[in-house]
Formats: C-alpha cells, sequence, structure tokens
C-alpha cells in the first residue's frame, strides 16, 4: 500500500535532490556534454556575482520582515479573534481568504494597489497629505521595495499565523486566567505574563512556516520587481539565473545552498522555539 | 463607561482585521467594474458608479476589447481546473494508501519508509525545481498535462499523507477490529470500513490539495512553455507584466483566478481550518 507513494517520493522528490547535489559541483553545457567535475567553482562564480550576493541581503530583509510582521499581526488577530462572537465564523472566513489565494494573483492585485501613476495607495497618503507627489514605490530604494513586496506575502500568510494562535488559545484552560485575574492582574500583564508564554508551541510553528515561506519568496517578487536587482530574492535570481540565462551550473549551486540553508534553519529555529508547554 | 468603551475597541480592531483582508480583494473587483477611464481618474473612485461587465467579457474573448486581452484566459483557466483537480485526485489516492498502511499495518522498514515520506516535507522548491525540468524535458512530459500534474502529485503527497495519517490514527480502532472479526479481510476493512468514517478528513485533505494546486506559479511557469497547458496564474503574470493590457482587464483576470479559491473558503472554512492546523501541528 506504501509502494506508489515511495515510488513518487523516491523519483520525484528524492532523485531530483541527489541530481541538485551532484550538479551543483558540475561545469554544465547543454551544447557540449558529458558535464565535467567544476569543484567549487559554480559557488565562487555565485559569491563573486554582485546581483547575486545582493539577493542574499534582500532575502536576509525578506525573512525578517516577514517573520516579525507575521507573528505581530498573526498574535493580534488571535487574541482579537479567540472569544466567541455573533459573526466569529464569517470574520474567520474571511481572514483565512488570502491564504486560499494564489501568491501571483495577490502580486498583480498589489501591484495595481502600488501602481506608481494611478494606484490607490499613492492616492489615498498624498490626499492624507503624507506624500507630496506620487511615488515609484516597487523599483528605487531597496529597503522600501523589499517591504512591500513582503507585505503582500505577509498578507498571504497571517492567516496560518493567526489559525496556530487561535488553536493554541484554545488549549489554554480558562482556570488559568481566573486565578491571574483573582490575583490582581491587568489585561497587558495576563497577555504578557500568561497567554504569550502559553501559546509559544503554536507561535514557533508559525514561525517556522514564515521564516519557510519568506526564504523561498518568489511569486510576489516575480510580479511586483520582475528581473530587477533592487528587490530579487534567492529564488527570483536562481530562476532568472538558470532559465532565462541558462546558467544551470549556477543555477544548482544556487538551489543548493538555499535548500541547506532551508532545511538547517528550520530545523534548528523549531529545535530553538519548541518548547513543550504542560500545564 | 469604560466597558463601552472596550466594546467599542473591539468592534474596530475586528473592523480592521475584516479592511486588511478584504480590501485588495474588493479593490480589484471594483477596478474590473470600471472602464479603463474611469480606473485612471482622480480623485480615485471608491465605489464604481456604473458597473460594466466589458472586462469579463474582454477576457472571455466578446467585445471591443476582447483582442487586447487575448491571452487564452479561457483556455487557462481550463488549464488550472484540469491541472489541480487533476492532481488532486492523484495525491489523494496515494496519499491515503500509504497513510492508511502508515497508520494501520505493521511492515519491515516502516519508520524508515514513514520518516522518508515525511522528511521530504521540509525539502524547499529550490531542491528539485531544475532537475524535475530536466527530467520532465527528457522524456518528453513538458507542455503536457500529465508532467504537471505528476510534478504537483508528488509535491503534495508528503503533506496530504501527514494529514490523512493522523486522521487514521485518531479514528478508534476497535471498529475496524469488530469488522476484521466478523471475517472481513484488510482491504475490505479499509474501503468499507475506514474510508467512510475518515471522510471529513479526506474532504479537508482534498479541499488543502486542490487550494495548493491552484495556487502553484513556478512549476508550472518552469514545465509549460506554451499556452496549452499554462495556468491562470501564469498567464495572468505574462498579461500583467506585457503592461499593454489595461488594468481593468488585468484586475478582471485576477478576479476570476480568485473566484474558485473564494467560494471554497466562505463555503468550506470549516474543512479548510481543520486541514491546515492537522497540517502544521502535532
Amino acid at each position: 500500500m506504501v509502494a506508489p507513494l515511495l515510488v513518487f517520493i523516491l523519483a520525484l522528490a528524492l532523485y531530483p535532490t541527489v541530481l541538485t547535489t551532484i550538479d551543483a559541483f558540475m561545469h554544465i553545457d547543454a551544447l557540449t556534454p558529458p558535464n565535467h567535475f567544476a569543484g567549487f567553482g559554480n559557488f565562487t562564480a555565485i559569491f563573486s556575482n554582485p546581483e547575486i550576493r545582493q539577493s542574499f541581503e534582500n532575502t536576509g530583509w525578506y525573512v525578517l520582515f516577514g517573520v516579525m510582521l507575521t507573528l505581530v499581526l498573526g498574535t493580534a488577530f488571535g487574541l482579537l479573534l479567540q472569544r466567541r462572537f455573533r459573526g466569529r465564523g464569517v470574520v474567520l472566513a474571511i481572514v483565512i481568504l488570502p491564504w486560499a489565494l494564489p501568491g501571483v494573483v495577490e502580486g498583480v492585485i498589489w501591484s495595481w494597489i502600488y501602481d506608481p501613476t494611478f494606484g490607490v495607495l499613492n492616492s489615498v497618503l498624498k490626499s492624507l497629505h503624507l506624500l507630496s507627489q506620487y511615488q515609484l514605490f516597487i523599483g528605487t530604494r531597496q529597503i522600501e521595495s523589499i517591504l512591500l513586496t513582503s507585505l503582500v506575502q505577509v498578507w498571504q500568510i497571517t492567516p496560518l499565523a493567526t489559525l496556530l494562535v487561535l488553536a493554541s488559545l484554545q488549549s489554554i484552560p480558562g482556570e488559568v486566567y481566573e486565578a491571574a485575574r483573582v490575583d490582581g492582574a491587568g489585561w497587558w500583564q495576563v497577555i504578557r505574563r500568561i497567554t504569550l508564554p502559553l501559546i509559544r508551541p503554536g507561535l514557533a510553528i508559525a514561525a517556522v512556516e514564515a521564516l519557510v515561506l519568506s526564504l523561498n519568496i518568489f511569486d510576489q517578487v516575480y510580479v511586483l520587481n520582475a528581473g530587477a536587482t533592487t528587490a530579487s530574492s534567492v529564488m527570483s535570481v536562481t530562476y532568472f539565473t538558470t532559465f532565462q540565462g541558462l546558467n544551470f551550473g549556477q543555477g544548482y549551486a544556487l538551489s543548493l545552498l538555499a535548500t541547506v540553508v532551508t532545511v538547517a534553519l528550520s530545523l534548528g529555529a523549531l529545535k530553538v522555539l519548541y518548547r513543550k508547554v504542560t500545564f | 463607561m469604560r466597558r463601552w468603551i472596550a466594546v467599542w475597541a473591539r468592534r474596530a480592531a475586528i473592523g480592521l482585521v475584516i479592511a486588511w483582508s478584504l480590501f485588495p480583494v474588493y479593490w480589484a473587483l471594483n477596478t474590473s467594474l470600471m472602464t479603463n477611464e474611469e480606473a485612471q481618474s482622480t480623485p480615485t473612485h471608491f465605489l464604481v458608479t456604473h458597473p460594466i461587465f466589458a472586462n469579463y467579457q474582454a477576457i472571455f474573448g466578446a467585445g471591443p476589447q476582447a483582442p487586447a486581452a487575448a491571452g487564452g484566459i479561457t483556455r487557462s483557466l481550463v488549464n488550472i481546473v484540469v491541472e489541480s483537480g487533476g492532481a488532486t485526485l492523484l495525491t489523494l489516492v496515494i496519499a491515503i494508501l500509504g497513510a492508511y498502511a502508515f497508520a494501520r499495518l505493521r511492515f519491515r522498514l516502516k519508520n524508515l519508509f514513514f520518516y522518508t515520506v515525511l522528511g521530504t516535507l521540509t525539502l524547499p522548491v529550490y531542491a528539485t525545481l531544475i532537475p524535475l525540468y530536466r527530467i520532465m524535458s527528457e522524456v518528453g512530459l513538458v507542455n503536457t498535462y500529465l508532467g504537471i500534474i505528476l510534478v504537483y502529485a508528488s509535491g503534495f503527497m508528503p503533506l496530504a499523507m501527514w494529514i490523512m495519517y493522523n486522521v487514521f490514527l485518531a479514528l478508534p480502532p476497535s471498529i475496524e477490529e469488530a469488522a476484521v472479526i466478523d471475517g472481513a479481510s484488510m482491504l475490505q476493512t479499509f474501503y468499507r470500513v475506514a474510508l467512510p468514517i475518515a471522510r471529513p478528513g479526506i474532504a479537508a485533505t482534498a479541499i488543502i490539495t486542490f487550494l495548493l494546486g491552484w495556487g502553484q506559479f513556478i512549476f508550472p511557469l518552469v514545465l509549460s512553455s506554451t499556452g496549452s497547458t499554462q495556468p491562470l496564474t501564469v498567464v495572468l503574470a505574462s498579461l500583467e507584466g506585457r503592461h499593454i493590457v489595461p488594468y481593468t482587464i488585468v484586475n478582471a483576470a485576477a478576479i476570476v483566478a480568485i473566484a474558485i479559491p473564494a467560494v471554497l473558503v466562505f463555503v468550506l472554512n470549516r474543512w479548510i481550518v481543520e486541514g491546515i492546523i492537522a497540517g502544521s501541528v502535532k
């Protein structure tokens, strides 16, 4: 019964991963096979390419913004939606909606919001006198471009964090809150000293998911930033290097590097963040 | 008085959460119902004055603006349904079989196999993207539904297996044991007893898998270079990227791409929540 599953996993997940690992150390030229061993040649090539190095730095920003904003918003939304109220089911469905939509479509609808000539963001900021004239939000200033692109992804993955926070909130017994109230704790103290420590496992999983997703950000970058260096990510650089530049060797090296970092960071983060909470 | 303030502060905050989640979608919908002139006029029209459907007609190949939108959207809509639907079916059949075996049967190397499958959950897209493209081009499956469905399914299987594994573990084994005592074979027990009671879990897995398929972008971007297999996500991105198609039409196409996942969320959100939680916690 497990044979079909194993065949799929071996043929279309593990075998390709092994190929990536081997080919990252190969000099690959589609026109003159066979490929020959290149040692760390592909790696030195990517590290000496300033555009690729920039994408490493950018991805660091994507991770920072993505994880922080997702956790803050997810916790706030979870705390807010924790108690029952009329219409809560509909509100929850609305909150989940961005998670269910394709990242590319979200990039497209946000790119119209960010539009430099007709975008609603420009229009609102100008009428609030926060801007003197319409801006090109994505494409000129690095951090601003990354933050706004990251925001589109945060919009998509916050529901995941919200649901995880809600699930851990439900597992906190009511007596804990009552005891705190009897002892005279204010709402902020309750949140800081009781709620946040107790929802830690949920937050840990949300953090790791946000970490992995922001490390791999592609769809939003592809739509909002295309091939520009300003807000490029490792994934977008890998795509353009491989499939536009047809430099497969460097593409493999980037892929292997990113795979190792993703797996190591997510396992490491889980280990640090995930401490079992017992009552 | 203070209580009154607290109640209204809460309501306002919930209002903000709703606005944050809905505004971008509302904005695309609003724009998709405008003429291009209205969409580009200042001050911004926050509510369309005379809704028109010309943009929707255009993307389905009718009306005066149809040539501008000629990006094969109708075909790409068929493609995305076939690809995410096909991948969902294939994923479910294979993942359910595997999950049941891991949850209920004893066999050699079970732990090794189980953790091998589960371990691939941590693999990012990078790990397999380029080799899968090369494998698919070597076996001639680029620009075919089969190629895309196989790649999707292999990517979704670990998660689907994990959700279904937990579903089967949560079922009381006594019902299946009773069936075995009554003389049912292992396959009969699986098919006649376990599958029917696992139906809610199967529904949750199916919806999550289908939404994952609907959202795919980089794999179909790489694996399909022609309109014959490009899903709506890929066609929409190229429509937007060409900068000659009016934004009103692009937004109408975006709304078409949003429609099915949005309906699923509003009708079946209970199962989606269960699926998400089951897939990430435990």
